[in-house]
């Protein structure tokens, strides 16, 4: 009786290691150190934005001399992690990549808790255009042959939108009206499946950024690039502006803290953003996908969100997307 | 030849090797904690990737990829709590097969099965890749929209003698997938002017509660019912014999091809693949009536398939660029930080890439295989913690993975609603795998049904000009008359 019973508790105490490894495995999930600075970014990892904010990872965290935490919040059109990055306690220690969309084109679109006001900026990181992109075999090789047949047959040119209100959707929306054409919109989920709308013949037209139309290059064409010059890195795009359509549309972002974060901090910030930008794996980064390097300061990036938040609510107003 | 040789030569560098193996033990372990799946694994191994060189790098994805995949499959075995959305259909005859001792022969199957799955998929990316590309381009929304019809018809195969529950718990995870934006207009759904409900319900939170919350309150409540001895449970880990394999070498070899078939096709995944084999597995097996009792057969059938979804998602993902699903899209994008550029191209000019690929993935399928067969031993070893210590544990895991996910609160309060709601549906025996189902499949219907709409003009009859869509139809009506149909005959015979 007292050997099973010894071996009752040996059984036990294996239980125990088991468990322990478990829960060993899970505090792993949470590293923890001293006051690290969270960075959230209000998209899925592995996307564009995600991707870049990591690419500044190593150079926020050596100039800010703490750890860096990426924290993915994502969920409806990126509104989701700017809310939360304006409701977190302004002490320096929480931002948000907060790009384009959920500044500057969500709030025109819906309620909600947060508006340009609830923040203090720190750095605008990154901008680049977009293109208007066909099939590499498509039967359209310029931006007139499209806007000739979708003039000759409206509703006829299918453009697929990632997603309703965002830049490429509010870009389709400028070039029909400019252009005086009709086109049928087809809503799907992001980049990818765009892609696969454009390949499979589902759509014939989507407006991606730069970088993406960069590394799909092979299956895609470019009608034109939707900036008002040229790109240094690519100079063989041609701008909508020679084509006698004058469409600008970027897509940025930047950092942004809660509003009321002392100036000190912010001065911080700011050094810290700058650096990160001119460090090595961020411009690695911008080279791979030949995109141009963009820095703002905190003053200029004010200016800069303000200015492209007035524009985008003119644009959203015209097609009649405003929601108040 | 030289070219699988230099990719050889490429991966048997310590450096590969090191990273295959800690990215599949890694993978395994971030697969059998509750709530933690794929896209938290590969997230957190990204930064690492950005240091490393193109091979050791992808072989790192790859290990987390696949480990993660198969590594969900031991907690819904022991725990009746799938550790990933991909095994939920793991659960349905694994913890039986758990509870009545043999926890260490259902991880032999399922270790097997996986991965000879696994190992099927990958010579289906690298013999079949570019064939398969094209082929997924034949599926345009409303393909898809028939595709996510027929694979409704799970519902029946996953809920056994209770079908009218069943469809009461389908249809209640395809109405919590209608929370939150509507994909079409951008509009709010069901929210009650909640900002947080805007995001929608994530499946992860629900997954957590449903299963392993609900299984733990429940366990609270019968405290004082008579259990098993603890040396009930069988510790380690036991290869199926051979003659028990023999009878099932039709289930993987079916598993493995419809596992390899739905991942080729972007926006579909190893969950789906899962539900549909094994409801097929339940349908067509002559060993029908121990279903639900812990049958081998539709283990070997639902994890053959969720692994062979792994080799096969690489295809669109490598070859169009199009990711199907959040976990490639998180390897894509590592990807091309590597400097690889997906496309037509890759599976031409890039074969290198394409072997050193194709031989990453065999040594992460037996890495994994060995990964299961040593942690088995610790793995099985859970059953035996005293219940109130293990319930407290995985109480507290659990909820780390629930909130892990987006690293939100509010996504823990899911959790426990969902906990609470799935004690109450397992009390009145509701099955909870059609809520999954539901959730995973609703968002593809809706959206394909809806573009399709759009791009027909209104005029859904179009639909039938598809022929691929026609027979998937067809094939669901099939489905859907099966049961009375065999009702008949046996009446007759």
């Amino acid at each position: 009786m007292e050997i099973r019973k010894y071996g009752a508790a040996k059984r036990g105490a294996k239980a125990l290691v088991a468990a322990a490894a478990l829960a060993v495995a899970a505090g792993g999930a949470m590293a923890q150190s001293n006051r690290p600075v969270t960075v959230i970014v209000p998209f899925a990892a592995g996307g564009g934005t995600d991707i870049t904010t990591r690419a500044m990872q190593q150079g926020l965290s050596e100039s800010l001399d703490a750890n860096i935490i990426v924290k993915n919040t994502d969920g409806a059109g990126g509104t989701l992690g700017v809310g939360e990055a304006a409701r977190a306690r302004p002490d320096g220690r929480t931002l948000a990549m907060a790009p384009v969309g959920p500044l500057t084109t969500q709030p025109h679109l819906r309620q909600l808790p947060y508006d340009i006001d609830s923040f203090d900026y720190v750095c605008l990181a990154y901008s680049a255009p977009t293109v208007i992109a066909v099939r590499k075999d498509s039967e359209y090789q310029t931006l007139d042959d499209l806007i000739a047949f979708a003039k000759a047959n409206p509703g006829k040119v299918t453009f697929a939108v990632q997603a309703i209100g965002s830049i490429p959707h509010i870009a389709g929306l400028a070039l029909a009206d400019a252009a005086g054409i009709e086109m049928t919109y087809l809503p799907v989920n992001g980049d990818g499946p765009a892609l696969k709308a454009l390949l499979d013949g589902t759509a014939d037209v989507f407006i991606p950024h730069v970088s993406f139309y960069t590394s799909n290059a092979d299956q895609l064409n470019s009608l034109a690039l939707l900036q008002k010059g040229r790109l240094a890195e690519q100079p063989d795009l041609v701008t909508a502006a020679e084509q006698g359509y004058a469409l600008d549309f970027p897509i940025w972002g930047g950092l942004v803290t809660p509003k009321g974060t002392s100036a000190e901090d912010l001065t911080r910030l700011e050094t810290g953003c700058k650096a990160a930008v001119e460090s090595e794996p961020f411009q690695e980064r911008m080279k791979a996908v030949k995109q141009p390097s963009a820095y703002l300061g905190a003053a200029d990036f004010a200016a800069f969100v303000q200015d492209k938040y007035d524009t985008n609510r003119k644009l959203l107003e015209k097609a009649g997307l405003l929601s108040k | 030849m030289d070219l699988l040789l230099s990719a050889a030569s490429q991966i048997a560098t310590p450096m590969t090797v090191l990273c295959i193996v800690l990215g599949t033990v890694f993978g395994v372990i971030i697969g059998v904690l509750p709530g933690l799946g794929s896209v938290i694994g590969l997230t957190m191994v990204l930064p690492f990737t950005f240091s490393l060189d193109q091979f050791p790098s992808i072989a790192l994805m790859l290990g987390v990829y696949c480990g993660s995949v198969y590594g969900g499959s031991i907690t819904a075995i022991i725990l009746n709590t799938p550790g990933t959305p991909q095994s939920a259909a793991t659960a349905l005859e694994g913890f039986p097969m758990a509870k009545a001792g043999n926890a260490d022969l259902a991880i032999g199957w399922v270790t097997t099965a996986s991965t000879l799955g696994g190992l099927f998929s990958v010579l289906v990316f690298v013999l079949a890749g570019p064939w398969l590309a094209r082929f997924s381009l034949q599926f345009t929304p409303v393909e898809y929209f028939a595709l996510g019809l027929f694979a409704m018809t799970c519902i029946a195969g996953v809920s056994s003698g209770h079908l009218v529950k069943g469809l009461v718990a389908g249809g209640i995870g395809l109405m919590l997938a209608c929370i939150g934006v509507d994909p079409v207009t951008g509009d709010m759904r069901y929210t009650f002017g909640s900002f947080q409900l805007s995001a929608g319900i994530g499946l992860i939170p629900v997954i957590v509660g449903l299963f392993a919350y609900s299984e733990m309150f429940l366990r609270v409540l019968e405290i004082d019912d008579e259990k098993p001895a603890a040396s009930h449970f069988r510790v380690g880990f036991r290869m199926p014999p051979w003659r028990e394999w023999r009878l099932r070498l039709g289930m993987l070899l079916r598993g493995s091809v419809l596992g390899s078939f739905v991942g080729a096709l972007p926006g579909t995944g190893a969950a789906t693949a899962a539900f549909i084999a094994y409801s097929e597995a339940h349908r067509t097996s002559k060993r029908r009536e121990n279903f639900g009792k812990g049958e081998p057969d539709g283990l070997v059938a639902c994890e053959s398939a969720n692994n062979a979804v792994t080799g096969s998602a690489l295809v669109p993902t490598l070859a169009l660029g199009i990711p199907g699903d959040p976990v490639t899209a998180v390897m894509l994008g590592a990807l091309v930080i590597q400097g690889v550029a997906p496309g037509p191209q890759l599976f031409q000019q890039n074969l290198d890439l394409v072997y050193g690929i194709f031989l990453c993935l065999i040594v992460v399928n037996l890495v994994m295989f060995a990964a299961g067969a040593l942690g088995a031993s610790v793995f099985t070893r859970v059953l035996r913690i005293p219940e109130p210590i293990l319930i407290g544990l995985i109480l507290i895991v659990s909820t780390v993975g629930a909130y892990g996910v987006s690293g939100s609160i509010f996504d823990i309060w899911i959790a426990f609603c969902a906990g609470i709601a799935g004690a109450v549906l397992r009390y009145f025996s509701y099955p909870l795998a059609p809520i999954v189902i539901g959730m995973v499949l609703g968002p593809t219907i809706e959206m394909s049904l809806r573009q399709g709409l759009i791009l027909s003009d209104g005029n859904i009859l179009e639909f039938f000009l598809h022929p691929i869509a026609s027979a998937l139809f067809l094939l669901t009506l099939a489905m859907l008359c099966w049961p009375a149909l065999r009702a008949r005959k046996a009446r007759r015979g």
